[in-house]
């Protein structure tokens, strides 16, 4: 009762780290009685943790008692399963080593034991409170939209993608895909080396028997054996498909044009999320459905080049929705606390 | 731990600052406290003493009032005392008076002192000596003297001399006294 009372007198101070590719980013709230009072936000250059880190976040956790660290999950072996029922878990993942949630009793995230240690590691000086996972930031994001029709939803970060598909609020698949370090410009120089070599070659003619025609053709069988593209009746469902509400929100975002760099790396992204599903259509142990719809949670202002790669090579509704990562889990955190 | 991987760390209202605070002002109150109990305690134990004190002044007061009273009485016996012992002075000198008073020639054989008078029985050889001798000197001293004679078997005479002084004169003597 009197920590009750004392908790009351203190406002809470609300810190959440999310760690990019090459620097961590360090979102403060201060919180009291309902209302924000103040929230600070700050980059380091380092995905380490480091003493002006330290000394910035102890600034702000010895300004009350009542302070909670929460982190994003950037583990590679992490991702949800489409069941809470422990004995159907193993069916589709081992997971001897890795600690899980059930997500409102209807699907499983995970992460590896290993990298949860790392992480309370890492961050032993100022301590952890809460480690959340991508696909709860992702369901939670898209609230509103995951009990509706099937649709992948994707959350994009700068070195990773956590792509479910959620069919009525149930997890069908995910996946958690991560992004290879990104091509630097002595990349694209080299890159554009080789194209002025292709031209060369070009010129040359072209060798016919060098094109691997196999392997194009077996990735199109993946989409050939999708029963529902051969209905016309279906084809002309596409467009009821659509959703127009989060079109008319997207009209007022205009995402940026492709810069060099961003388009190695968007294109990197729609070949995973291509590939993923790909292996969701394959992979037997999932209920294969035509995907029409993606909803992503763009967490690092991706390229239009993405959503055009998905919309012409794929075929599907894109609805691309900003996300500040840092303030997503904040929102998280303060479920978390019932605050 | 709806959403989280962890837990998170309990959250105690009572940091090291808090704690300094509260252990300050926890030894600051005990001191308050310990000192309005002293005080209590004192007054209580000041009170009891004053009551103890009131009945012993009370008791004390008492044994001066009895003491007063026994030393007046005292006073009062030696005051007493000393009149008794001038009034046996003088009676004394008042009885070697006397004797010095009866001649020779007169034989006393008995003598009454009252407190304002004289009552002598004796013996005489007649009235005369008796008148001369022994009257004579009484007179001067007692204002009323009645003298009875009646005849002894020698032919002498016995006589009874009753002797008063005033009884006014008296108590004046009295009060002098």
């Amino acid at each position: 009762m009197f920590a009750k009372m004392f908790e009351a007198l203190y406002f809470k101070v609300l810190i959440n780290i999310v760690v990019k590719r090459a620097s961590t980013v360090v979102y403060i709230e201060l919180y009291s009685k309902k209302k924000t009072i103040d929230t600070v936000h700050k980059e380091f250059e380092t995905t380490k943790f480091n003493e002006d880190m330290l000394e910035f976040i102890t600034n702000y956790t010895k300004e009350s008692p009542y302070y909670y660290i929460s982190l994003l999950d950037i583990s590679s072996l992490q991702g949800a399963l489409p069941t809470c029922s422990k004995n159907r878990l193993g069916y589709y993942y081992d997971l001897s080593d890795c600690e899980y949630r059930c997500y409102e009793g209807r699907w499983t995230y995970y992460t590896s034991k290993t990298e949860l240690y790392d992480i309370e590691k890492k961050y032993k000086a100022i301590g952890v409170d809460f480690i959340f996972s991508p696909f709860v930031l992702l369901a939670k994001f898209f609230q509103d939209k995951i009990n509706g029709t099937l649709a992948i939803y994707a959350l994009i970060q700068e070195n990773s993608i956590s792509l479910c598909v959620f069919e009525e609020g149930s997890l069908i698949y995910a996946d958690h895909l991560e992004i290879q370090a990104s091509f630097s410009s002595d990349d694209i120089l080299l890159s554009n080396d080789m194209d002025e070599d292709l031209e060369l070659d070009l010129d040359s003619g072209i060798d016919l028997e060098s094109i691997d025609v196999e392997s194009e053709e077996s990735e199109l069988e993946d989409f050939g054996n999708i029963e529902d593209l051969d209905s016309i009746e279906d084809l002309d469902e596409f467009d009821d498909s659509k959703d127009i509400e989060e079109e008319l929100l997207e009209s007022n975002v205009s995402l940026e044009e492709a810069g060099d760099e961003s388009f190695n790396e968007d294109y990197q992204r729609f070949t995973l999320i291509q590939n993923s599903i790909a292996n969701f259509y394959k992979d037997e142990r999932y209920e294969s459905q035509f995907l029409e719809n993606i909803y992503i949670a763009d967490g690092v202002d991706v390229s239009s080049d993405l959503k055009k790669y998905l919309e012409e090579e794929m075929f599907l509704n894109v609805y691309v929705r900003h996300m500040e990562l840092d303030a997503e889990v904040c929102e998280i955190t303060k479920e978390e606390l019932n605050i | 731990m709806k959403y989280s991987y962890i837990k998170p760390r309990k959250k105690t209202p009572f940091t090291p600052d808090v704690q300094l605070i509260i252990t300050f002002f926890t030894i600051t109150i005990i001191m308050l406290l310990g000192t309005y109990l002293f005080l209590l305690f004192k007054n209580y134990s000041f009170s009891n003493e004053r009551v103890e004190f009131i009945e012993s002044r009370l008791t004390l007061e008492k044994s001066i009032e009895d003491m007063d009273a026994k030393i007046a009485y005292i006073k009062k016996q030696k005051a007493l005392s000393e009149k008794i012992f001038t009034q046996n002075m003088v009676l004394k000198d008042s009885i070697a008076n006397l004797f010095d008073l009866v001649p020779e020639r007169i034989t006393l054989s008995r003598a009454e002192l009252l407190k304002n008078g004289l009552i002598l029985y004796g013996i005489t050889p007649n009235k005369d000596v008796y008148n001369f001798m022994l009257q004579a000197p009484l007179r001067s001293i007692f204002q009323k003297t009645y003298t009875s004679f009646y005849p002894a078997e020698n032919g002498w005479l016995h006589f009874v001399s009753t002797n008063y002084i005033n009884e006014d004169e008296g108590e004046e003597l009295d009060r002098e006294d």
